[in-house]
């Protein structure tokens, strides 16, 4: 990418503008601590159990978030710090920000990030990304409270049908997920590609690393919060041992 | 315990309040950025590129603006929808940390309780990774060049996937039936609906919607059977 584009990138106003976006995610994330626990009391649910909520997500996301970093850094790069920075603290995950960065340029005719990226296709990438993330965004400001309703109907305020609704939605989504790597495990298996298996082998880790974490933790119970990141480890270590 | 309507004066309307302001005000400020390159350097995509480019963008993901947030409601409810579609990585990240939170507190799916402990767990999740994000912005590039090539790659390559198994392998010990179902459709339709001609099945979001409304509906037999 030219150096010039790339300074524009990285311009300061880009930054305090992100800066500016960042700051109000994280101000979202403080007014609903502040409903949570004002909530709590008025129900009478305890306030350790809301630290101890607390304190299991902002845990648990470590692992996760490594993967995020290192993602990140390699976007960087291409579309510049700022943008990169705001599109992945806001609906943004990497695949999707850099699918329509590279549909952006592509549409202009211009390989995304080569020496002819220039600042017409710095814009269109990023406009495409805008008008991406708009779609869930709107859906998700205007729409949300009638999602509420459509449950409550649903629901029936049958609190264990309730909960079932809720664990067969998990349960079909992340199966969805999950198949996506066995197919993927499986194709790379048969065409004997190298490293083929190990989506399906970091899967089948995970399963078992959570299984097995989740057994041990009912004995040893400050366990519990590591679960999902030692889990992640264990698949991890799994599929680059197999592969 | 209080009633529903007070814990819908309490909980739900405040929430909703903050929802729509937090997720509406910076939808409008992601403008900016492209705003300002079009003042200060003049770019701005021709009329033509731009409608090409939307289009080929609503083509590939049109489908999940709508179907994302109505299948991931069940899980991550009112505030979490809110949250999680503002600060993003959904399924590799708040949607694990909400059910992690949910276990360790031990609280009941669907109860208010259990909406306030997933509530404060995907907060907890937002601080940690705006974090992770902001060291990235900041020294991200010296950082990652301490860590060791292997351990790099199995990070980017691998944690995706194992998460995804972790969060498959919590709920199978709750609900062992339903995760049959739950796996079982979506590589139903990967394998065989090819086979017999029906291809198109094989769309990303047919499938989502196929495989969370699919297992909730098996989820709806077992249960009036007494089986769950």
């Amino acid at each position: 990418m030219p150096e010039a584009v790339l300074r524009a990138a990285n311009d300061w106003v880009v930054w305090a503008i992100a800066i500016a976006i960042v700051v109000i995610v994280l101000i979202q994330s403080l007014l609903y601590i502040r409903l949570s626990f004002s909530t709590a009391e008025r129900i009478g649910f305890p306030k350790e159990k809301c630290v101890q909520g607390l304190r299991a997500g902002a845990i648990s996301a470590i692992g996760p978030s490594i993967a995020v970093f290192i993602v990140m850094v390699g976007m960087m790069s291409v579309v510049g710090g700022p943008i990169t920075w705001l599109r992945l603290s806001i609906i943004g995950a990497a695949p999707t920000e850099l699918t329509a960065a590279t549909v952006g340029a592509e549409a202009l005719g211009v390989k995304f990030g080569s020496a002819d990226y220039d600042i017409q296709a710095l814009a269109t990438s990023w406009w495409t990304m805008t008008i991406n993330g708009t779609g869930w965004l709107l859906v998700t400001a205007l729409f949300t409270h009638k999602l509420e309703d459509l449950r409550e109907k649903i629901g029936g305020g049958d609190a264990k049908w309730l909960a079932i609704v809720s664990g067969g939605a998990m349960l079909g989504c992340f199966g969805f997920l999950n198949s996506r790597n066995i197919m993927a495990g499986f194709k790379g298996l048969q065409a004997g590609t190298a490293g083929g298996g190990g989506p399906l082998y970091a899967a089948i880790g995970g399963l078992l690393g959570m299984v097995l974490m989740l057994t041990l933790a009912k004995k040893l119970t400050w366990l519990r919060e590591y679960t999902l990141g030692i889990a992640m480890l264990i698949g991890m270590a799994v599929a680059v041992i197999l592969v | 315990m209080v009633s529903h309507d007070e814990f819908e004066n309490i909980w739900k309307k405040p929430a909703v309040k903050i929802g729509f302001i937090t997720v509406i005000i910076p939808t409008l400020m992601c403008f900016l950025p492209n705003i300002y390159l079009y003042l200060r350097y003049g770019a701005f995509p021709p009329v033509s590129v731009a409608l090409k480019s939307w289009g080929m963008i609503a083509a590939i993901f049109g489908a999940f603006y709508v179907v994302e947030p109505v299948s991931y409601y069940p899980i991550l409810g009112l505030t979490g929808t809110y949250i999680s579609f503002l600060s993003g990585n959904i399924g590799n990240l708040r949607v694990p940390c909400s059910a992690v939170a949910q276990e360790v507190v031990g609280v009941e799916a669907g109860s208010p309780e259990a909406e306030i402990v997933s509530t404060l767990g995907l907060t907890g999740s937002v601080v940690t990774n705006l974090f992770f994000t902001t060291l990235a912005a900041i020294a991200g590039t010296a950082l990652l060049a301490v860590f060791p090539e292997p351990i790099a790659i199995a990070f980017k390559q691998y944690t995706v996937a194992a998460i995804f198994g972790a969060v498959f392998g919590q709920f199978t010990l709750k609900y062992p039936k339903l995760a049959v179902a739950g796996i079982a459709i979506p590589l139903l339709i990967y394998i065989v609906a090819p086979k017999i001609g029906l291809g198109f099945l094989t769309q990303t979001w047919i499938v989502i919607v196929a495989s969370v409304f699919g297992t909730i509906a098996v989820g709806r037999l077992l249960y009036k059977k007494g089986l769950l």
